[in-house]
């Protein structure tokens, strides 16, 4: 057969693209099925969080292990599921490796920098700055490391995924597309999003067989549209709202006289009258609210495109995202993780206020006020201890059940391999030991969550 | 005796092709039976079968073999698991001894890095901050605590401007730095808060709070408040202070990093570390003010008399409250500070009545 000279690396010839006839429905590929309850996730997500809670954070890894597992195992191309054989303790050896290595890092860096800024710059900012800018690329190399990790720990119908090492290489692009990005005015957005992707897809292997991202960064600006749009509608309502016909034609000498108009809109409806319409102020939120929803958009828009691209050894992939479905989904689901949040801390704050200032005077009108004002300070403690940190447990359980696993599943049912044949050819390949697993992306925060 | 599963949309994966095998599943004799399309039959023994955990859906299984890492059996009749004794039990764990010599050197870096190497750098490259970059880093720290202190939320906490009274206060520190290189210029200043503190920063700035001056007894107490303070800016132990917990917070949030937000963890932390290392410091100022008090001509016995004020006012380190007032045992310093008088000088009082009576009132 021609294409067994792809299967094994370095290929010989690139895989071409195959053209597919789809309409027929995928008499030769197959579709991938999502199998998971959100009812399940959200126990599991609890049960484990909660572990988290009671073993200060050391459960964590467990937690994270079982979640990948579940959704791992939702995830069925071709009605088998991807099977995440990660460990949770290979997880902890690897937090420990990182904190060994960073610790002398950051510890010693960070004072040497605050040194420096206060000698020569007489300032902790710049101090402080330069900290963060020190950590963006070993950020990177994170990002990548555990993406290695992750998918050496994947496997599909007993066969393992994997990534090269260039850990490094993936770093230095990024921060050179970063910079030309920054440059750019972001005109060059798409050219990095495409070009890290492409980096991180051409090192990617299914058993013995690599795959591809291929197209050209220029077909991104597609998913542009809205955003650009956007952008374009708030430039248009600032020229009219300051140049052509502004609201304020007197300008605004101070912002009390500003707040005192607005008191006065809001008691008597009534505008002064040398305000112009000044309903057109409402134009800024709502191109602001545009350019919200174009970022997202691009994000997943920007997926689907180039899943559309990638390609393996006569394996090719398809994707029929809906941008608006996932924006959708990303905003409601964000919205009712942060409501509970933004709940949970409003209440935090009563509770401490009671507890430990005997409240701001609102104290003896509320409901058992008194009682919670009477307890000794180290059970106020120990309870505003708890509900902190169940309110971060339920931040973590409802942004699983109501982002997480939503999109998850969008991804899942709307991927596609129309295109299976060589699948046959492909074997499998040799275990990534891999000691540090995702220690690095664990210490630096990077919510390598899932 | 043999008993047959229904093997109908099951399959088995050989852990090396990424293509489906169809099966036939039989358990006869202690074996689970995987019979495979090309005749072959595999045979599992019983109990060295395991099943994936937390596999999503519920209506189906996959099984492995414990000695063999790779195959997997996908299975769709659930009614075999009941033959199956140790589905669940898990295999011993690997690598222990690794991890948990990990697990010691990552506290012995964290350890090592906090209380051996930034403390020794912080302490040799404090000397080497010029003036000006002391005085900026002074200057933004009492920012960030008049921030923190006040109670509002939205002005910082105010300074006492009292004329009389700063005019009273800048003499008492002429008075007390008289004849001594101070290495650089003391600002004293007065936060208007109950607290009973006093705090030296980097750039030679010591800050009282009106708590303090209002629980002394006598302007002697203050007086000897102040000689404690300037012993810690002579000393450079602010600086010093300043570097370290530039260096530490960065580990610590390493550590804890975002479980559950981290800051408090991070800051609680962080006290006990400075409280833990400026004890030596705390002595060697007490040591300082003795000294220039005893210049000056006032009681050495007054910072005593100050201590047993606080004392009263919070009790001694016995409980973990005062732990974290980052400082040695009062009591110690009580009996220190008592055995410093020299029975044979007559000790004067450190301002006259009109002076203490503006102190006093600096924050009206």
């Amino acid at each position: 057969m021609s294409n067994t000279s792809n299967l094994n690396s370095p290929w010989r010839s690139k895989p071409q693209p195959h053209v597919v006839y789809t309409g027929g429905g995928l008499e030769n590929g197959m579709g991938i099925e999502f199998s998971g309850k959100r009812g399940a996730l959200f126990w599991l997500a609890l049960k484990t969080g909660f572990f988290t809670i009671l073993t200060l954070g050391f459960y964590r890894f467990w937690m994270k292990t079982r979640l990948r597992r579940w959704y791992w195992s939702a995830i069925r191309p071709g009605g088998h599921p991807l099977e995440y054989v990660g460990e949770p303790l290979e997880k902890l050896l690897g937090f420990f490796i990182a904190v060994v290595i960073l610790t002398f890092y950051i510890g010693i860096v960070n004072l040497m920098l605050m040194f420096v800024s206060f000698s020569v710059f007489e300032s902790s900012v710049i101090g402080y700055m330069l900290s963060f800018v020190g950590v963006i690329p070993i950020w990177f190399y994170a990002r990548y490391r555990a993406r290695r990790y992750v998918l050496a720990r994947t496997r599909w119908r007993g066969v393992r995924f994997g990534l090269e090492k260039g850990a490094w290489g993936y770093a230095w692009r990024a921060l050179w597309y970063w910079a030309l990005t920054i440059i750019s005015l972001g005109i060059l957005w798409p050219r990095m999003t495409f070009l890290l992707e492409k980096y991180k897809i051409d090192r990617t292997y299914f058993g013995s067989a690599r795959l591809l991202q291929g197209g050209r960064w220029q077909m991104l600006y597609r998913a542009t549209l809205p955003f650009v749009a956007s952008l374009v509608f708030l430039a248009v309502a600032v020229l009219w709202t300051v140049l052509i016909d502004p609201v304020f034609p007197n300008g605004i000498r101070d912002g009390s006289a500003l707040f005192s108009s607005i008191d006065d809109l809001i008691e008597t409806g009534k505008t002064p009258a040398d305000w112009v319409k000044p309903e057109r102020v409402f134009l800024f939120p709502l191109a602001l609210s545009g350019m919200l929803f174009g970022a997202i958009y691009y994000r997943w828009v920007s997926k689907r495109i180039m899943a559309n691209h990638k390609i393996g050894p006569d394996v090719q992939f398809a994707s029929r995202l809906s941008g608006v479905r996932v924006t959708f989904v990303y905003v409601l689901g964000n919205f009712l993780a942060y409501l509970v949040l933004i709940a949970g801390l409003v209440a935090l704050v009563l509770f401490a206020a009671i507890a430990f200032f005997g409240g701001f005077g609102l104290a003896p009108e509320m409901m058992g006020a008194e009682a919670l004002a009477g307890l000794p300070r180290w059970v106020s403690l120990i309870l505003f201890a708890v509900v902190y940190l169940t309110l971060f447990l339920m931040w973590g359980v409802l942004h699983n059940t109501f982002v997480t696993f939503p999109l998850m599943r969008h991804m899942a049912v709307t991927t596609s391999l129309p295109l299976t044949a060589g699948l046959e050819l492909i074997s499998q390949r040799a275990r990534d030991e891999f000691a540090e697993a995702e220690g690095f992306a664990e210490a630096l925060d990077l919510g390598a969550a899932i | 005796m043999s008993q047959g599963f229904d093997g109908f949309g099951s399959a088995f994966f050989d852990g090396d092709s990424p293509v489906p095998k169809e099966v036939s599943l039989h358990i006869a004799a202690g074996m689970l039976q995987i019979g495979l399309d090309d005749g072959e039959t595999l045979r599992w023994p019983v109990d060295e079968v395991r099943q994936l955990p937390d596999l999503a859906g519920g209506k189906t299984a996959v099984l492995r073999r414990t000695t063999d890492p790779l195959s997997r059996l996908h299975l769709n009749d659930l009614s075999l698991l009941a033959h199956l004794p140790h589905l669940n039990r898990r295999a011993p764990p690997k690598g222990r001894g690794r991890l948990v010599a990990w697990a010691v050197a990552a506290v012995a870096a964290v350890g090592l890095q906090i209380f051996v190497l930034v403390p020794l750098l912080a302490d040799n490259l404090a000397g080497f901050i010029p003036p000006e970059g002391e005085r900026a880093l002074g200057e933004a720290t009492f920012g960030q605590i008049r921030e923190a202190l006040d109670e509002t939320g939205l002005n910082p906490l105010a300074i006492c401007d009292g004329a009389e009274g700063v005019d009273a206060l800048n003499t008492l520190v002429g008075r007390l730095g008289s004849g001594r290189d101070l290495r650089q210029a003391v600002t004293v200043s007065v936060l208007d808060h109950k607290m009973v503190n006093a705090f030296a920063l980097p750039g030679g700035f010591v800050v009282l709070f009106r708590g303090l001056i209002d629980t002394a007894q006598g302007p002697d107490e203050v007086a000897a408040v102040l000689a404690h303070e300037i012993g810690h800016v002579i000393s450079s132990d602010p600086t010093r202070h300043a570097l370290r917990s530039a260096g530490s917070i960065g580990v610590l949030g390493l550590l804890f990093g975002d479980f559950a937000g981290g800051a408090a963890v991070l800051f609680l932390t962080e006290r006990l570390i400075s409280a833990q290392y400026s004890q030596a410091a705390e002595i060697g100022a007490d040591e300082f003010a003795y000294e220039v008090l005893a210049q000056a001509g006032i009681s050495p016995a007054a910072l005593g008399d100050m201590f047993a004020n606080l004392q009263a006012e919070y009790g001694d380190s016995s409980d973990l409250a005062a732990h974290f007032l980052s400082h040695p045992t009062l009591s110690r310093r009580i009996i220190a500070a008592r055995a410093a008088v020299d029975e044979s000088i007559a000790y004067a009082p450190s301002m006259s009545a009109e002076d203490w009576a503006a102190v006093q009132v600096v924050c009206d």
